[in-house]
């Protein structure tokens, strides 16, 4: 029984020739809030598709609150407590915004087919409750006045919220957002800042971030973890992270003897 | 923030123990039945009697491939070869049930037992057909779209080519009461040739019960979490996925019960005084009900079922003289039809309700459907040509332009009482603005 | 009973034919990435319209002593003309709106397709009738002149089955004489007389070859022999055959006795053979040799990525489209010198044989050429090696007969999908993986 929450030890992939995740290891401790950034292509993506199963790790070892979760289908690592968001937003669009929150809570849920038909109490409730979950948690993300309308006819922010919000129905123990602050303004990243950090208080819950704006990593992240081409390079917190010769050589491809540390929003914003 | 356990346990048993909501769609589904059964046949002939049988049986159809295409987004080309699964163990029941009971397969006087027989055998049907679709819905894994509707078409042609290897139908009473066991082993349902001389004990009632039936059943699965899961396969697979949705799970899921439903279709139109033949199963048969599940709107149920409903009313009109053109009082009741739809239409624009766009355009279909006959006859008369035979190329072109236009089929998911209720304001573009911190 | 080899050399022919067909399905799906259902109805198209422009240029021309294959020729490229241009308009007016949709709503546009192409075919049209009277003189009532001619042709197609005039050589290549000789009496009125005893082996086909002159040249007819059993047949006996309609002296011409194989290899196979491995290496080398060819494989890897490198997307998808159905008529057009009889538009053999292509185009690995080919031969072994000895096994096992023969389309149905299930790419094709 290790003291992480998330416990993901020395993880590889590779496709073909080319190894997108090597020796990657990320420990997060409950109710922390651990960042992971690197250039574009070092396998940041990968590492979330290993940690939620959409990619079996070929060497390495995950474990979620004690539990092994290695080759687990992406359905049971779900239900075991690790919820994602995605890099392009993959919402459920044709439905409504109410429904997409609904099947966020489905695995919590009991769907025999007979209780389906029948209608009987359990269902109802279980129906009811859904609802009231999933309005609550749209009241949360002020998107409670949309729960009717369909999810792809939402304007970006909401979606990317939304995706958040569903992620968080699943009941996660860890969350994983993959680029949450993408395309949205200076004034959106700010309220976004202050919403993550709610959601790990809030849902006591701890949380990895792929982010490739500087100014909202070195902000909330406790610690970071650096990724470049499938390898981890640095991992610390911010303030040491900012001054880290091999992160920026990483990311401006020079060695920086006598540069400044790139500052917040530097390189990659 | 609760869980979802606790959220259950705070709901309170007057919101969860509700009778009405349990039992009232089944009564309804009698009810209709009944009024069917009984006022149908008043106002329309014996030949109108049997296109009503028809058209519910590919309501049916229809509305149980939506269950697979429409919810859970598998497109599936072999529906008919899972509903002549259900009709040949049907007629298999029936038939040789009274052969074996009553030592005569042509007996009137048989009905009740007869119709308990059958109703047997549609249970059997649906289990057969469930069957299949659990064999079907297994590669259903690994393939997507377009591979995934050629297995499912293979599959079809499977099943039809099998059904026309089967054994000679047996006829004699005797002989098959002396060894039912190994007569049946050999499969006699008769060929290529199709089974023979099953009695038509699927009336209008009953017909008509299990239209209801299933469309409850069809519903009911819709409007649930189970329901949910198939529409978000269908929207994204890799989402449900990390949804906790077990893809495989649901996927089969769907596969069994929409052949379980296609089954029930297949099994009341084997009694509907037709002789199920292998064609049946054919790819042909498939298309036919896929263009319904298509216009109707892939998801939509009342979409589908009125659109089967619909297009089966528009196969008979265009049969030209023999039409409806020459019974008044089809002619007259379309036209009630309509004039009460534009009368309903007008009422619900004035207590501004936004469904009177939808009576307006249903009012229309009637009177499209009197023209259609009138426009069929006269062409028959004074050019010789017949329109039924455009038939297919009219299905062909709409399916086409459907989907060029709107491709999620007409009603897309939404039923068509979702069209009603009271009128929105449009919604500004900037009504909703960039988000807010949430409240903490 | 059919032997290996027989069986082999019917493989050959009828995979080849597949192979025709299944090129243009993964010439397009290499491409675009959908299913042309529509595919196998163009193939009905080609084939339809080489029947009717055959019909059309011998009763229009005067055809009289041209040789059979220039007709050929230009029925050929008459149906290409009408197959390409019919592609052309469909990948315009259906499929272009759609580049961006979802893909199942392609398919089900092409299932549209393929049922319009079919049900026009199907339409009862304006007849071409035997007294020369071109299609376009007839009178609009269908029924009067049908019924004083014999009717040729319908146009469009119509909802009867017709018979293709053989247009190309079409000798069997592996019969084998077994005597020769002269007829001493014999009018081809049913009974001939030979001038030596001849054995018969039991259950096999035989064909008299008969060479006469007429007017200083010699003629050839070929008679099939019936109602004959095994044995021996000594000379000057009465030998049945075929009797002619118009019956001529044989007296005196010279015969050859040949022994018809159980599958016959004609010429018309080894064309097909042979123009099948042609448009394999022609298309492989166009797609990737040609300037075209990398365009059209940039396509198939991002349509957007391509149209930003400069790529006419439109142009690229057309001039694939009009391949693709040029092929198909190609195919078609050998198909009817193969098959003579044609079923109607709407006949479940089209769409049996379009899918049964498709299955060779999607076990070979949709998308690519070779293994088109390499399915086509694969499935037309098993649907062939396959009702041929379950044939064999389960009339040896007291089954009644019929039954292996009709298990073809199980066999290649149940290769399917244990392909798809082992190798969803097919046995030459790459996987590709959905980016998360």
């Amino acid at each position: 029984m290790s003291e992480f929450l998330l416990d993901a030890r020395n993880i590889s992939i590779a496709f073909g020739g080319l190894k997108a995740c090597q020796n990657l290891t990320l420990q997060i401790p409950a109710g922390g809030l651990y960042g992971l950034i690197g250039p574009n292509g070092a396998g940041k993506t990968t590492a979330f598709n290993l940690l939620t199963g959409v990619y079996t790790p070929q060497s390495g070892s995950i474990h979620l609150d004690g539990r092994p979760i290695t080759g687990l289908p992406p359905h049971q690592i779900a239900k075991a407590g690790l919820s994602r968001t995605f890099q392009n937003i993959r919402l459920f669009g044709e439905l409504s915004v109410l429904d997409n929150i609904m099947l966020g809570c489905h695995l919590r849920g009991r769907h025999a087919l007979v209780r389906t038909l029948l209608r009987t109490p359990a269902f109802v409730a279980q129906e009811a409750a859904m609802r009231t979950r999933a309005m609550d948690l749209l009241g949360m993300f002020n998107l409670a006045h949309l729960a009717d309308e369909q999810a792809r006819s939402l304007p970006y922010g909401d979606q990317r919220r939304l995706e958040i919000c569903r992620a968080l129905a699943t009941e996660p123990k860890v969350l994983l957002l993959d680029e949450p602050a993408a395309g949205m303004n200076p004034s959106e990243k700010k309220s976004l800042a202050q919403s993550i950090r709610f959601i790990r208080d809030c849902f006591k819950l701890a949380v990895l971030l792929i982010e490739h704006d500087m100014g909202l990593v070195m902000d909330i992240c406790e610690k970071i973890t650096v990724l470049d081409h499938g390898c981890p390079i640095a991992f610390d917190v911010p303030a040491k992270i900012q001054c880290d010769p091999r992160v920026c050589e990483a990311y401006l491809g020079e060695p920086a003897a006598d540069q400044p540390a790139p500052a917040g929003g530097g390189p990659a914003a | 923030m609760k869980n979802l356990a606790q959220n259950i346990a705070d709901v309170p048993r007057s919101v969860a123990f509700r009778p009405a909501t349990i039992l009232v769609p089944w009564l309804a589904c009698l009810a209709v039945a009944l009024g069917v059964h009984h006022y149908l046949p008043m106002i329309v002939d014996e030949y109108w009697v049997n296109v009503f049988r028809r058209m519910g049986v590919f309501v049916m159809a229809a509305v149980s491939l939506n269950v697979v295409n429409g919810f859970a987004g598998q497109f599936s080309m072999g529906h008919a070869g899972f509903m002549a699964i259900g009709a040949y163990v049907a007629a298999g029941f029936s038939y040789y049930g009274s052969l074996y009971f009553r030592g005569e397969a042509n007996v009137d006087d048989f009905m009740i037992q007869g119709t308990l027989l059958m109703l047997v055998g549609i249970v059997a049907g649906a289990f057969a057909a469930a069957g299949a679709g659990y064999l079907v819905g297994l590669p259903s894994l690994r393939l997507r779209g377009d591979y995934l509707a050629i297995v499912t078409l293979g599959f079809g042609e499977i099943i039809r080519v099998t059904l026309e290897l089967t054994g000679k139908q047996v006829y004699d009473a005797k002989a098959f009461q002396d060894a039912p066991l190994s007569t049946l082993a050999t499969l006699p349902f008769n060929g290529s040739t199709g089974f023979e001389r099953v009695l038509p004990y699927a009336n209008l009632f009953w017909v008509w019960l299990f239209v209801g039936v299933v469309c409850v059943v069809a519903y009911r699965i819709k409007n649930s979490s189970a329901g949910r899961a198939f529409l978000s396969i269908r929207e994204d697979e890799i989402a449900a996925r990390s949804m906790g949705i077990d893809l495989t799970k649901y996927k089969v899921r769907a596969f069994v019960l929409a052949a379980f439903l296609g089954g029930v279709a297949g099994a009341i139109y084997a009694h509907t005084g037709v002789n199920p033949s292998p064609t049946d199963a054919g790819f042909q048969r498939s298309f036919d009900i896929i263009i319904f599940v298509v216009l109707g709107g892939l998801g939509s149920l009342s979409g589908t079922a009125i659109a089967a409903t619909l297009l089966t009313g528009l196969s008979e009109v265009l049969r030209g003289p023999e039409s409806i053109v020459n019974s008044p009082a089809g002619v007259w009741s379309l036209a009630g039809i309509a004039l009460a739809l534009a009368v309903g239409s007008a009422l619900l624009k004035a207590v501004g309700n936004r469904g009177w766009r939808v009576l307006a355009v249903a009012s229309v279909a009637p009177v499209l459907l009197v023209c259609f006959a009138y426009l069929a006859q006269w062409l028959a008369t004074a050019w010789g040509v017949k329109l039924s035979d455009y038939r297919m190329i009219l299905y062909a072109l709409l399916l086409i332009l459907v989907m060029l236009l709107r491709p999620n089929g007409l009603l897309g998911v939404r039923e068509v009482w979702e069209l009603f209720g009271p009128e929105k304001p449009a919604r500004r573009p900037g009504a909703v603005g960039p988000g807010k911190e949430p409240a903490p | 009973m059919a032997t290996f080899f027989d069986t082999l050399i019917a493989t050959i022919a009828l995979g080849s034919l597949y192979a025709l067909v299944a090129l243009g399905y993964t010439l397009v799906y290499g491409v675009l990435k959908f299913i042309n259902f529509a595919h196998s109805d163009i193939f009905v198209l080609g084939a339809w319209t080489s029947f009717t422009s055959a019909v059309a240029v011998t009763t229009l021309l005067d055809t009289q002593g041209v040789p059979p294959w220039w007709v050929g020729a230009l029925v050929l490229m008459l149906a290409v003309l009408v197959c390409a241009t019919t592609g052309y308009l469909i990948e315009r007016l259906a499929y272009r709106p759609l580049r961006k949709a979802p893909r199942l709503n392609v398919l089900i546009t092409a299932i549209g397709v393929s049922l319009l192409l079919q049900n026009v075919g199907q339409l009862p049209g304006y007849p071409v009738v035997r007294d020369n009277v071109p299609p376009a003189a007839a009178t609009a009532d269908a029924s009067a002149p049908a019924a004083q001619g014999q009717t040729l042709a319908t146009l469009p197609f119509g909802p009867t089955p017709r018979s293709m005039p053989q247009l190309l050589p079409n000798a069997v290549l592996n019969d084998s004489a077994v005597a020769s000789g002269t007829i001493t009496a014999g009018s081809g009125r049913g009974q001939v007389r030979l001038d030596q005893p001849i054995e018969i082996l039991p259950d096999r086909q035989y064909a008299l070859v008969v060479t006469r002159t007429v007017d200083g040249e010699p003629r050839t007819t070929t008679f099939r022999l019936v109602g004959i059993e095994g044995g021996r047949i000594e000379a000057g006996t009465d030998i049945g055959t075929q009797p002619r309609r118009d019956p001529i002296d044989f007296e005196n011409a010279t015969y050859r006795l040949v022994l018809s194989p159980v599958v016959a290899l004609r010429l018309i196979d080894v064309l097909i053979v042979v123009s099948s491995i042609a448009l394999m290496i022609v298309l492989q080398y166009v797609v990737f040799h040609t300037r075209l060819g990398s365009a059209m494989r940039a396509l198939s890897f991002n349509t957007e990525t391509a149209a930003l490198m400069g790529i006419n997307v439109n142009r690229v998808i057309s001039i694939t489209f009009v391949m693709g159905t040029a092929l198909a008529a190609a195919a078609a057009f050998l198909y009817t010198q193969k098959y003579t009889s044609l079923s109607q538009p709407a006949s479940a053999v089209w769409v049996l044989l379009g899918l049964k292509a498709f299955v060779a185009a999607v076990v070979g690995g949709i998308g690519n050429v070779r293994g088109a080919v390499l399915g086509g031969f694969l499935i037309a072994g098993l649907e062939l090696f396959g009702s041929t000895y379950s044939e064999v096994l389960i009339t040896a096992a007291g089954g009644s007969s019929g039954i292996g023969t009709a298990l073809r389309d199980i066999y290649v149905f149940g290769l399917l999908i244990l392909v798809l299930l082992v190798r969803p790419a097919g046995i030459l094709g790459t996987v590709t993986r959905e980016k998360v």
